[in-house]
């Protein structure tokens, strides 16, 4: 008995660690969390399955892509593109939406790896 | 170890001192008395009177990172200590690489496991080791966090987290990433592609050794190639490697014969080609002799590599209308892109202070610990210190500025610790064994005078062999024997 009560102590204390686990800030080179991060970072808008176009209150009603299963690549590509906040031609923003610079101050410090993560994330969310 | 460059260097060597009516074994014996006085810091006399009295005084001090700062740091505190309680903060297992070294892996003098070495290895008896990494400063609490979520308390500080190279910053190798000089770095080498290459990583400098054989072979048989090596905007680590790799191709290109086929250009940000004017009229002299193109004022912001053409932004100034006002002509800044088309880009990429640094109380908005740059003690912080790369202390960011600074650290830490004041300081100390051949390395050392501070009485505008044995054969063994081992150098 005391033995299993022991162990569910150990588990509890694991269980603490988890939670203390989430601790995790992105763009400081860890081993990148795609979850943790899209919770943070992205859900807000685009949902937590990934398909919300839009929010209360934009005030122009704009409509954004439901980016949720969209290919991996694809995702790779865009967030790279705000992230630098550069096109090629005039090496202005990207904004497609009108969400270019909220898309940068949430991509801004990102590790390539941890968007990475949070493409093939968002590309499990079908 | 090359043969070929022994025997050629041996060879000038030997018409070097005909001329002075020398022999090799009299100067080898020179040189290697004049290396281990460079090791001891001094004359050997000063030597022996730095027999350090160990003091008992008491606190926790953690060291957040352990590369050569903090662990050189960490072994000289446990010299002085009678009981050290040390802490040290590392997540890399190859963090104490030496990095000086990548240089002449670049240029396939060395190879690279002549430059790795294991943290594991370098952790002084009685400290304490956490292979994890730092997220959170909490320096009102005196604790750090971990990612592994652990809490580390502490009394006294000191932060030697290094930097970060930012390659993401180029438009075209935002794929590239962020990174440290060692580990893993492969993502990053796989980005940058086959005709691009930066030393500034260990396996980066590997990888330069590869794509420089394949194009100076290339230009042997025939092809006219134009190699470019950039310098960028931010300070750096070691201010000479981007002239150094130059050179250093110039060299195995010369040896292949190859040389006429190749146009070398350097592209720096800044407006000359080294603080310290005595050494920036040298190496002009050298690139003028080497046949070498440069321009001043153009930074790399862009690459694309399916062209083969690297973008820089060009600055430069105009006179402008008349001011009634201040009685002056304004002057206008203007910018410009310029696209230069290369076969062979060779990349120093601008630095970043670590994100849980700048964006933590114990950092600043540009990043760098804002330390008091004699005693490297933090400005707001008092048990707080700084050292080597992540510390604001102008043009330290060389192994040779560390040497310097981490005695002045400990003087003061210990000093902070009896209750004293803080006496000892760092006067801005660096070198640059800056290699022009293979062979040859010219010692530039300064301080923060800005005027050359040669530790030898000879001409330091000079490139001497003897220096280039000082560089590929006695400031490893100090470095990782000297600073890492004992404590002392």
């Amino acid at each position: 008995m005391k033995k299993i009560i022991f162990s569910v102590l150990l588990a509890s204390v694991a269980l603490f660690a988890a939670d203390a686990a989430s601790v995790y800030k992105s763009g400081m080179l860890l081993p990148p969390k795609g979850d943790v991060i899209y919770d943070r970072k992205c859900a807000s808008c685009h949902g937590v399955d990934g398909k919300q176009t839009s929010f209360k209150g934009s005030a122009k009603g704009i409509v954004y892509s439901a980016i949720g299963g969209w290919e991996v690549s694809k995702l790779n590509y865009e967030l790279l593109r705000y992230k630098s906040g550069r096109v090629e031609k005039d090496y202005s923003q990207v904004n497609k939406t009108g969400y270019g610079a909220i898309m940068k101050s949430a991509t801004y410090d990102l590790s390539v790896l941890e968007l990475d993560a949070v493409a093939k994330y968002v590309n499990g969310l079908k | 170890m090359d043969n070929k460059y022994i025997n050629n260097m041996l060879s000038e060597m030997d018409k070097d001192l005909a001329s002075k009516g020398m022999s090799r074994r009299d100067a080898m014996k020179l040189a290697g008395i004049s290396s281990a006085s460079f090791l001891m810091g001094g004359t050997s006399a000063q030597a022996a009177e730095e027999e350090i009295v160990k003091t008992d005084a008491k606190g926790r001090i953690l060291i957040v990172g352990g590369g050569l700062a903090g662990m050189s740091t960490a072994r000289r505190l446990t010299t002085m200590l009678s009981n050290p309680d040390i802490t040290v903060i590392e997540p890399e297992k190859l963090s104490v690489s030496y990095q000086p070294g990548q240089t002449l892996v670049a240029a396939g003098i060395w190879d690279i496991d002549d430059i790795k070495y294991n943290r594991d290895d370098f952790v002084p008896d009685g400290v304490k080791l956490i292979a994890d990494k730092v997220i959170g400063f909490n320096p009102q609490k005196n604790n750090v966090t971990t990612a592994s979520g652990q809490q580390v308390e502490y009394d006294y500080m000191i932060l030697a987290t290094g930097l970060h190279l930012d390659f993401e910053r180029i438009l075209g190798l935002e794929a590239a990433g962020r990174c440290y000089s060692s580990g893993d770095n492969s993502k990053l080498i796989e980005v940058l592609g086959d005709d691009i290459c930066s030393i500034y990583t260990a396996e980066g400098a590997e990888r330069t050794w590869e794509i420089m054989q394949k194009k100076i072979a290339e230009a042997k048989s025939g092809k006219k190639l134009k190699f470019l090596f950039t310098h960028p905007s931010t300070p750096i680590k070691c201010g000479g490697a981007p002239k150094k790799i130059m050179y250093l191709a110039n060299t195995r290109l010369k040896e292949a014969g190859a040389r006429d086929n190749v146009e070398m250009t350097f592209f720096t940000n800044g407006g000359a080609m080294f603080g310290v004017p005595e050494y920036h009229d040298a190496i002009l002299g050298q690139f003028e002799r080497e046949g070498f193109k440069w321009k001043y004022r153009h930074n790399l912001i862009e690459v694309q590599k399916e062209n083969k053409i690297a973008v820089f932004d060009s600055k430069w100034q105009e006179k402008g209308p008349w001011d009634p006002i201040m009685k002056e002509y304004e002057v206008i800044p203007k910018h410009e892109k310029v696209k230069v088309p290369y076969d062979f880009l060779h990349i120093s990429p601008e630095v970043i202070a670590p994100r849980e640094v700048r964006e933590s109380d114990i950092g600043s908005p540009a990043g760098w610990v804002p330390v008091n740059k004699e005693t490297l003690q933090h400005f707001q912080y008092k048990n707080v210190y700084a050292i080597g790369d992540v510390a604001a202390v102008p043009m330290g960011k060389t192994g040779g500025s560390i040497r310097k600074q981490y005695k002045v650290l400990c003087d003061n830490l210990i000093a902070q610790m009896n209750g004293k004041q803080l006496s000892a300081k760092y006067a801005g100390y660096t070198v640059c064994p800056l290699i022009t051949d293979i062979g040859r390395v010219m010692l530039a050392e300064f301080d923060w005078t800005v005027k050359p501070t040669p530790s030898f009485p000879l001409d330091p505008t000079v490139e001497r062999w003897v220096w280039w044995l000082m560089k590929v054969y006695a400031l490893k063994p100090m470095t990782m024997y000297g600073m890492l081992v004992t404590g002392k150098a």
